[in-house]
């Protein structure tokens, strides 16, 4: 190697000593690269871990983004749909949708004729078409007397077999779809009445039993409100707490009893908080049930000890001889915490709240207990109503027996992820915006 | 340097007194107990007056029965080993000791006659009448503008941008600064060197119009060209600022102050007129610091 050569002339015990550590040399180098071996191997092991889970969820969710849809010449007969016949929106409420389908599909097929068989061709197509329509001639009455090809969504069933994750081979037995409704699915498919298209409800609607039905946006809300009030509570108090103890509170016996209680509190299981809110919140204040108010307060609870800790050690990393600064030229405590300390602190205590929340949203043992795993089919508007999270979305998809909910399962978990994505991308923006150069 | 002249007769007759003969020296020559102040503690007309002064970390004692006067419109400076109480003693005098948790304070120190220790001064009002300046600088990470302006706008001193410019300006001319900076105001004061954020923090404490100057060891971060400017400095804002300045350096003592105190575990050991305490001490322990004898 191109070691430099011993300075010229050097006394014998450097010589010595310089020949040692060359002889060592060869070793340190060793160590270091095979450290760096250790933590290149560390890296790659996580992002492939990371690549793999992204892989797996997007590969079985991204289906669910798309819908089958069949297209179909409604007839839109006013003696079914408007019983009054004066096309108001409160006769056109009344009127007979599902009928129109049946038509329409009969016309199709007009070989069908038995009362069982007409019921399962009648199956292919969603409960949901019948509202579809109703919603469709309220919109344009004009439509009223004509035939129109609406695409209307599919059963889930239909959906399944259409992406592929129903097999023929299997006997009629083994699947949910019998061979007459496949020959009708494959005719459809041949004259182009069958498509698939974006799955807007899927992102519109609530949980529904129906697969085809059901949809993110319940959760999402839900989600959001929880984690509104979570914020609303956690940050501002929090901070107050972490401000307090590191600059106002004395330092006794009573903050370190503080001090200890609140690490243990942030290695408390989740589930415990969710006890604690039921008893306090649901039992004795008498809060909504299911409601994100609730969730909100259990997850406050629970982020706190994040907050307030992530909040001290920003605080503490602040040079004390910032605060001497502020001091030294008779600025108060209050203005060189508000002034000085807060602002320099800022970004450690985004980055903890930011931990805090990301933890909130994935959780979902302590919304258990309080009620939020109940199906709620509407999707809720204020704090007060009942409403359910992502992750308990995804534990309820998880554990229904359709296989339309399969693919809505990883689909929920990317829109959770997205989420998650999102928020982190809001914290990493205000991060820099609050950062100081030094 | 030649400051350790030799000394002159008739002190010298004087100088036996504080030496201590091989045979009655005490089994611990010069320890903590057996130290007295020597040399005139009062001046005519003092700004501050310390009688008494006791400082304790916890049940460590830093400062040890300290009394001293602090003159008007002069410089004092206070030299003595690493660990002696020097920063503690300055930091009495502006109550920076109350954020130290564990530390206290006994004794009277006072200015113009009120007492900086009673309960009802306040820290605020003290600071801003005895200002700072760090051994480290410390700028604040924002503009050399905001730096300076910082003060007057919190003690409200400029009531408007008029006057908070004019303050702004003529603390930096003040603290020598204004030529090198006055075309970017805006950039960063933590952007400058070393020698001129310690000017920075000069002009940041004269801005909020302070009677004294307190610094501890203010020019240890800097090199001789950026010493020689805060010491320049120094020796002007005397005629408006009462000064007292801690430092490790027995030239700097030397050429910026009037009257110098040594300080030794804790104790006052000697103060003086800073030329006679350099040609000639009174104290054995004062010479054998100032000659290098140890320290
Ligand atoms: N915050 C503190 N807590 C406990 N002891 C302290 C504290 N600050 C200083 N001391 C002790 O008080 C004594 C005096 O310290 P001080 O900082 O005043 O010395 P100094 O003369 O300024 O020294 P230097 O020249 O090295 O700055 C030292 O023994 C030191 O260990
Ligand atoms: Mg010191």
């Amino acid at each position: 190697m191109n070691d430099p050569p011993p300075i010229g002339g050097a006394p014998e015990m450097s010589r010595k000593s310089y020949e040692t550590v060359r002889r060592g040399l060869a070793k340190r180098r060793a160590a270091e690269r095979r450290f760096r071996c250790y933590g290149l191997s560390a890296i790659l092991l996580g992002l492939t871990s990371l690549a793999l889970l992204f892989a797996s969820i997007v590969s079985n969710g991204y289906t669910a983004f798309r819908q089958t849809f069949v297209g179909l010449d409604i007839y839109f007969d006013a003696e079914l749909i408007d019983p009054q016949g004066n096309r108001s929106p409160e006769s056109l409420a009344t009127g007979d949708y599902g009928g129109l389908v049946k038509r329409a599909l009969s016309k199709v097929f007009p070989a069908v004729s038995s009362r069982s068989e007409k019921r399962a061709l009648y199956s292919l197509v969603s409960t949901a078409a019948a509202i579809e329509l109703q919603r469709r001639a309220v919109r344009e009455p004009s439509l009223i007397g004509k035939t129109v090809k609406v695409w209307l969504p599919a059963d889930d069933d239909v959906d399944m077999y259409v992406k592929g994750h129903i097999r023929r081979g299997a006997g009629e037995s083994a699947r949910r779809l019998n061979d007459r409704q496949l020959a009708w699915i494959d005719e459809l498919i041949e004259q182009g009445n069958i498509e698939q298209r974006f799955n807007k409800t899927f992102f519109t609607a609530g949980d529904s039993r129906e697969p085809e039905q059901a949809g993110i946006w319940g959760a999402a809300a839900g989600s959001f409100f929880t984690l509104v009030v979570t914020l609303a509570l956690s940050f501002p108090i929090g901070i107050a707490a972490a401000i307090y103890l590191e600059e106002f509170a004395p330092k006794n016996r009573w903050t370190d009893l503080i001090e200890v209680n609140i690490n243990n509190l942030a290695a408390v299981p989740s589930i415990v908080f969710g006890l604690l809110g039921l008893a306090v919140f649901i039992n004795f204040f008498d809060l909504p049930r299911s409601s994100p108010l609730v969730g909100g307060l259990v997850l406050t609870f629970m982020t706190l000890p994040t907050i307030i800790i992530a909040a001290r050690a920003a605080i503490k990393s602040v040079p004390p001889s910032i605060r001497e600064a502020a001091l030294g030229i008779g600025a108060s405590s209050m203005q060189t915490v508000f002034h000085h300390v807060l602002p320099l602190a800022m970004p450690g205590m985004l980055t903890g709240a930011i931990i805090g929340m990301a933890r909130a949203l994935g959780e979902s043992a302590p919304l258990l207990m309080i009620g939020m795993v109940a199906f709620i089919v509407d999707i809720p508007h204020s704090v007060m109503d009942p409403a359910t999270v992502l992750p308990v979305q995804v534990y309820l998809w998880a554990d229904s027996p359709e296989r339309g909910f399969v693919e809505r399962t990883s689909a929920a978990i990317i829109v959770l992820l997205a989420f998650l994505i999102t928020m982190n991308a809001l914290a990493v923006y205000l991060r820099s915006r609050f950062e100081r150069r030094w | 340097m030649n400051i350790i002249a030799e000394p002159q007769n008739e002190i010298k007759k004087e100088r036996p007194k504080m030496r201590y003969l091989e045979t009655d020296r005490p089994a611990t020559p010069f320890a903590r107990e057996h130290i007295k102040t020597v040399g005139a503690i009062t001046v005519d007309s003092p700004r501050i007056t310390c009688r008494n002064v006791n400082v304790y970390y916890g049940t460590k004692q830093a400062i040890d029965d300290v009394s001293l006067d602090i003159g008007r419109n002069a410089v004092i400076a206070l030299i003595g080993p690493s660990g002696c109480g020097k920063s503690t003693f300055i930091r009495c005098l502006n109550r920076m000791n109350d954020t130290v948790i564990g530390c206290r304070v006994s004794g009277r120190i006072g200015i113009d006659e009120q007492n900086i220790y009673d309960p009802q001064m306040d820290v605020v009002l003290l600071r801003a009448q005895v200002g700072m300046v760090f051994q480290k600088p410390n700028p604040f990470p924002k503009s050399i503008y905001d730096n300076i302006a910082y003060g007057p706008r919190i003690h409200g001193l400029a009531a408007n941008k008029l006057e908070l410019d004019e303050i702004v300006e003529t603390s930096l001319r003040k603290a020598g600064l204004w030529d090198e900076v006055k075309d970017n105001l805006a950039h960063p004061g933590t952007g400058l060197s070393g020698g001129q954020q310690q000017r920075l923090c000069i002009a940041r404490t004269i801005a909020v119009g302070p009677e004294v100057i307190l610094m501890d060891e203010p020019c240890s971060a800097l090199d001789p060209i950026a010493t020689a400017r805060i010491e320049q400095l120094i020796d002007e804002l005397r005629e408006q600022f009462t000064i007292v300045i801690v430092t490790h350096s027995m030239q700097q003592a030397a050429r910026v102050s009037q009257r110098t105190a040594y300080f030794h575990l804790g104790k006052l050991v000697e103060v003086g007129e800073t030329a006679q305490l350099f040609t000639n001490p009174m104290h054995q322990l004062t010479e054998d610091y100032i000659t290098g004898r140890f320290g």
